[in-house]
């Protein structure tokens, strides 16, 4: 068990040395001297030059590459172009709103997906299942930006009982925190629920056609028991999976709905940074959304490691 | 007497094909009845159909199906799950998935037992324990905290066993309980079933397609013939006289019995029809040595005492 959480987490880390050079050298490679960018087109070459070797510029890639990384390895991201704010502090700022968004976002997924897709795996072709599939097909073939578009006018614009844009924190009370992140997250729950709620069907019903379920159901249990301690129990490692990678998907930010609903998120800070060349503060970006997938995934894998005891047994040698 | 198992006239499709026709079954109390054939003759099917266990998309009819005492042509489904999993212990052919492979051997042995006795998981586990060193084990207590693919074959099966005699059931449906096992856990097992079926006075239903097995263990027996029973009756009646010229090809191939040394393996040649199942006349006419042309169109049902035939022969 803890030999293979040791085993993930270095390949973890190398996956995120890679990544940073990878990072680090396409981002160099882009043309577009940050300095200009930065004193405008009517700046004289010295000034250029003269803010360059301030920024330091003009040493060779490998050296700049070198202290770029020890600073991230002390959290230190350098200092955006745009905002002129160090990097770290403006996505410590980002991250509790794409966070909460994609968490609570996750949730309602989750909850619609298992409760339809075990329905509609146990109610094969009856109304439930029909009902099922058009979900899926909707979530997946509706565009997130018109759907947005769509809630905003009805909940916003024409109930007028949710917000239409903005984020509130949690500090400022729970309610108006939950509304201000209620229409974006259900937006975003739309966008995965289709694929979960397919993986949860059909591995529902692969469960459901297993030899132990005959037993389950020859030894007269509840339904309860019948269809969640046993057909659940053999359909959860793909839905974990998934579950992992569409988590990971949304908080390394949205930048679509994040635009829709004005939320200051990581994907409105990708936008901005690509927008307007900033270079530092998208290799920061970068290097944090990469982490954040990769923990993600870890995690997930420590997970269903746990549910499924022979690949735990396999890890622990037996 | 009583029966444990009445069957009459079942009969099941899959869509417009039939699999099992007109298949009658009686399994008196306390007896082990053998459910003998080849593979595909419906053996598992009729015995499916006993404990409504019929796998989704196969339709059933059948003039009366009584299990341990309860009509299952009129109980509702609930009454038929709780009346089956408190009355009958089922022990599956292949033991592979029939155990849930994430779930520890002591969570699942005796779920059963707690929903109809409603015993604690405490009692249910000594029970479990008391149970597995019957079948077997030397320390039922570390089978307990196993996953059942950390298990053998037919350590698995003996779980299995142990598993269906957890609620003390009145009829033990054992499909091909030994098909799994090498010869001396083979042994070991009817002898088991054997002690069972005299201490507890349970009955059993033993499918196999082991004709020396069951000569060996089963006071009576049904030999099934591409979804019909063909002949039936107890075990002396029909292997000192047996009626169908199929049963009689059976009992003169079984290798055990009447083979001499070096003499070759003889074989009924021709396969068993899967079409044209609910013909009126005998399923077993392309096969049969003793064939006349009334066969293709009309067969008839002899019932002498106990002794069941379908055949136009005396």
């Amino acid at each position: 068990m803890l030999s293979y959480v040791l085993d993930r987490l270095k390949s973890s880390l190398v996956v995120l040395f890679v990544v940073s050079i990878i990072t680090f050298f396409v981002l160099m490679i882009i043309p577009g001297n940050p300095a200009q960018l930065i004193l405008g087109t009517d700046a004289t070459p010295e000034a250029i030059a003269e803010l360059s070797s301030a920024m330091g510029l003009d040493k060779p890639l490998y050296q700049r590459y070198l202290s770029w990384l020890l600073d991230l390895l002390k959290l230190d991201m350098g200092k955006s172009y745009v905002y002129g704010e160090s990097v770290t502090s403006l996505i410590a700022r980002s991250i509790p709103v794409t966070f909460s968004i994609a968490i609570f976002a996750m949730t309602m997924a989750v909850i619609i997906a298992f409760l339809f897709g075990m329905l509609s795996a146990i109610k094969k072709n009856s109304i439930i299942d029909y009902f099922s599939r058009s979900i899926m097909q909707l979530g997946t073939a509706i565009p997130s930006f018109w759907i947005g578009m769509v809630l905003i006018v009805y909940f916003g614009v024409k109930l007028k009982i949710l917000p239409v844009s903005g984020f509130v924190p949690i500090e400022r009370g729970f309610a108006p925190f939950i509304k201000s992140i209620f229409l974006p997250s259900l937006v975003l729950a739309i966008g995965e629920v289709g694929t979960l709620l397919r993986i949860v069907r059909s591995s529902m019903l692969d469960s459901l056609k297993q030899d132990y379920m005959d037993m389950a159901r020859v030894k007269g249990l509840g339904w309860g028991k019948i269809y969640i301690k046993y057909a659940l129990r053999g359909a959860l490692t793909a839905p974990l999976t998934i579950i992992g990678m569409q988590l990971a998907k949304l908080a390394g930010g949205t930048t679509v709905v994040e635009t829709i609903f004005a939320l200051p998120g990581l994907g409105r800070l990708v936008l901005t940074a690509v927008e307007h060349r900033d270079i530092v503060l998208l290799q920061g970006l970068v290097m944090f959304i990469t982490s954040t997938v990769v923990f993600v995934t870890l995690i997930v894998d420590i997970l269903v490691m746990l549910f499924n005891p022979r690949i735990k047994s396999f890890h622990q040698g037996e | 007497m009583n029966n444990t198992v009445e069957l009459k006239n079942l009969h099941i499709k899959a869509g417009n094909t039939s699999l099992v026709y007109k298949t009658s079954l009686i399994v008196k109390e306390g007896e082990i009845f053998g459910l003998v054939g080849e593979s595909g003759s419906g053996k598992t099917l009729t015995a499916k159909a006993i404990i409504n266990l019929l796998p989704q998309g196969l339709t059933y009819t059948a003039d009366e199906i009584i299990t341990v005492g309860k009509n299952m042509l009129t109980a509702s489904n609930e009454e038929k799950r709780d009346h089956i999993g408190k009355n009958v212990g089922y022990i599956p052919q292949n033991t592979v998935f029939y155990l849930h492979p994430l779930i520890k051997i002591k969570n699942q042995i005796g779920d059963g037992y707690i929903q109809h006795t409603h015993k604690t998981k405490q009692e249910a586990l000594e029970k479990a324990e008391m149970l597995l060193s019957k079948v077997g084990f030397k320390s039922p207590k570390t089978i307990l905290n196993y996953y059942p693919w950390q298990l053998s074959g037919g350590m698995r099966q003996r779980c299995n066993i142990a598993m269906a005699l957890m609620n003390d059931p009145k009829l033990i449906i054992a499909d091909e309980p030994t098909t799994a096992l090498d010869t001396t856990v083979q042994k070991q097992v009817m002898e088991l079933f054997k002690a069972i079926n005299e201490e507890m006075k349970l009955s059993i239903l033993l499918i196999s397609h082991d004709l020396g097995l069951v000569k060996r263990y089963s006071h009576s027996l049904g030999v099934m013939y591409a979804g019909q029973i063909v002949e039936a009756g107890s075990a002396s009646t029909v292997f000192d006289e047996p009626k169908h010229p199929y049963t009689q090809l059976l009992i003169k191939i079984i290798p055990s019995l009447n083979i001499k040394k070096n003499e070759p393996l003889t074989e009924i040649p021709g396969f068993v029809q899967d079409k044209d199942r609910d013909s009126q006349g005998c399923l077993f006419y392309n096969r049969c040595p003793k064939a006349m042309d009334i066969c293709r169109v009309k067969v008839r049902e002899h019932m002498k005492e106990d002794h069941y035939y379908r055949c136009n022969l005396e």
